[in-house]
């Protein structure tokens, strides 16, 4: 036993072998790839007056007229975000059931539908919401088609996740009342993932709510646009405002999943 | 005789099932939000052809460039290792404040807890907008915008794991005397040690997908490659840097999930 007062919380006081590795493992990684991040303390200092200029700049009265405006662009981006989510969540269902492993109706289509989901979730919003842009147009009907195709991926997944672990002992309870194969997901899966999925569609919508406030960067309608916009052009009187509101929506909306979550488990 | 007239109980009222409610005020609002944002379907549905027309031209991947696309794919990675483990570090240091039961006094904890949200709330390319207009073009600008934003999560998910330790084992530490950074140091972190990696390793997940696209404001990585290929209408070159990304978020998923099967 080592005297000392602070000592690692193991048999003999000192850290143990692999959390050791590991983390010398980590810190050979991070002085590896740090040329590639270009890190230079010096640059960091420098830039510490003009982070505090461009802090001073922000403090301006906002652009009044420009209100409204930003409402309805507020106003837009939620839209945005609950369509997409409502879109998901219609075509996540039935593919949440394919792909757990007790519902689905045969094991090729499980693994068929998991490996859907995984591509679907793989590349970000942005980069769908860049081609979308490119195939429809500008405007918030690719935005919704960009958030809708990668959350069904991720809904699609967590869903499958929730109706894998319910209850067997109910199942075989409907089963023995002789429930078909759509009567059996519909009233002995389904009920018991219940509240599972409504904690995934608030996490999903929450998720999609900060994805929707940057996807007007790419033209995907919603907030973003004006928020690069001003970003370009210095306005600073718009740019608090525009980074205000979206505070604020997102901390609601993070205040209401919270409260609904504690309510629904 | 007189008839005898039993009287029954009324039967108890069929119970209000309010699925229907919900549902028809759930579509009425999709209605309404169509209608707002003067989507129209019609337009996609004529442009079907268009579109599959449009997703062939990246049917012919151009891998000439292979070897700068995998310079920009390392410098990706290291922005989002950097990021992550600068909120790992800031987290870590945080966690404790924003935890109901571990935090010194109640004016701090709402500090702490609102400094998370307020992080949590910018959104990283807001963030990386910021930090490219004080620092210059580059990656590290994305690597500190990702560490902010991802802090805000890290240390959320931190401190509601510490708050979820069963409290026997705060009072055991306690009971030997133990100072409060003693106490998060031997009753806090090893309870949750598990939780913790398997957010870590969410959280690199999701900054690699992040770093990915936060080239677009100028914060390097293969984003902004893949940004000026699209602008450039250069489908094939395009096509091959969604096939580099798509690869290498796909073997990342794969590897988080491997370790955490270790981890449990």
């Amino acid at each position: 036993m080592s005297n000392s007062k602070l000592c690692w919380p193991t048999p003999n006081g000192r850290p143990g072998l692999v959390p050791t590795l590991s983390l010398l493992a980590c810190i050979l990684l991070l002085v590896i790839s740090a040329p590639a991040l270009e890190l230079d303390l010096g640059r960091i200092v420098t830039a510490i007056p003009r982070m505090l200029a461009f802090a001073g700049n922000l403090l301006v009265l906002p652009d009044w007229e420009y209100l409204p405006i930003l409402a309805k662009n507020i106003l837009q981006t939620i839209e945005m975000t609950f369509l997409a989510t409502s879109i998901a969540l219609v075509i996540s269902l039935p593919l949440g059931i394919l792909a757990a492993k007790n519902t689905s109706p045969h094991p090729a289509v499980f693994h068929a539908t998991r490996n859907l989901l995984s591509l679907m979730r793989a590349l970000p919003e942005l980069v769908w919401a860049l081609v979308f842009v490119s195939a429809v147009g500008l405007g918030p009907l690719p935005g919704i088609m960009a958030l809708s195709f990668v959350t069904v991926g991720f809904m699609g997944k967590f869903f499958a996740e929730s109706i894998e672990v319910v209850d067997q002992r109910q199942v075989e309870g409907v089963v023995a009342q002789g429930a078909s194969w759509l009567q059996l997901r519909t009233f002995a899966h389904f009920p018991q993932a219940f509240p599972d999925f409504v904690g995934t569609v608030m996490y999903v919508l929450d998720h999609n709510l900060r994805a929707a406030a940057i996807l007007g960067l790419v033209g995907a309608g919603g907030i973003g646009y004006d928020l690069v916009m001003a970003m370009r052009m210095f306005d600073y009187d718009r740019l608090l405002p525009i980074a205000l509101s979206i505070y604020i929506v997102v901390t609601l909306l993070d205040r209401a999943s919270d409260h609904f979550r504690m309510r629904m488990i | 005789m007189t008839e005898q007239i039993i009287e029954r109980p009324a039967l108890p009222k069929r119970p209000f099932n309010p699925t229907s409610v919900w549902l028809s005020g759930w579509l009425a609002l999709i209605w309404l939000i169509i209608f707002d944002l003067e989507l129209s379907f019609e337009t996609l549905l004529y442009g079907v052809q268009d579109i599959f027309e449009y997703f062939s031209r990246y049917s012919r991947p151009n891998f000439e460039d292979l070897s700068r696309y995998v310079e920009l794919l390392g410098q990706t990675l290291a922005t989002a290792l950097w990021g992550s483990t600068l909120a790992i570090v800031v987290a870590v240091l945080l966690a404790p404040f924003a935890a109901r039961n571990l935090s010194p006094n109640a004016v701090t904890y709402r500090i702490a807890r609102e400094l998370l949200n307020f992080m949590r709330a910018m959104p990283d390319l807001l963030l990386a907008l910021i930090f490219v207009a004080a620092l210059g073009l580059g990656p590290l600008p994305g690597a500190l915008a990702l560490g902010v934003h991802t802090a805000g999560f890290l240390g959320k998910f931190f401190a509601e794991s510490l708050e979820r330790v069963d409290n026997g084992i705060y009072e055991a530490v306690t009971a030997t005397g133990a100072s409060r950074i003693q106490l998060v140091m031997y009753a806090g972190w090893p309870s949750i040690q598990r939780e913790a990696l398997g957010y870590m390793l969410y959280i690199f997940d999701r900054n690699v997908r992040m770093a990915a696209v936060l080239g677009l404001v100028g914060a390097g990585g293969i984003g902004l490659a893949l940004h000026d290929t699209l602008r450039m209408f250069n489908y094939d070159q395009s096509a091959a840097l969604i096939v580099v990304i798509l690869a290498t978020i796909l073997t990342i998923d794969y590897l988080s999930t491997w370790i955490r099967g270790k981890l449990n």
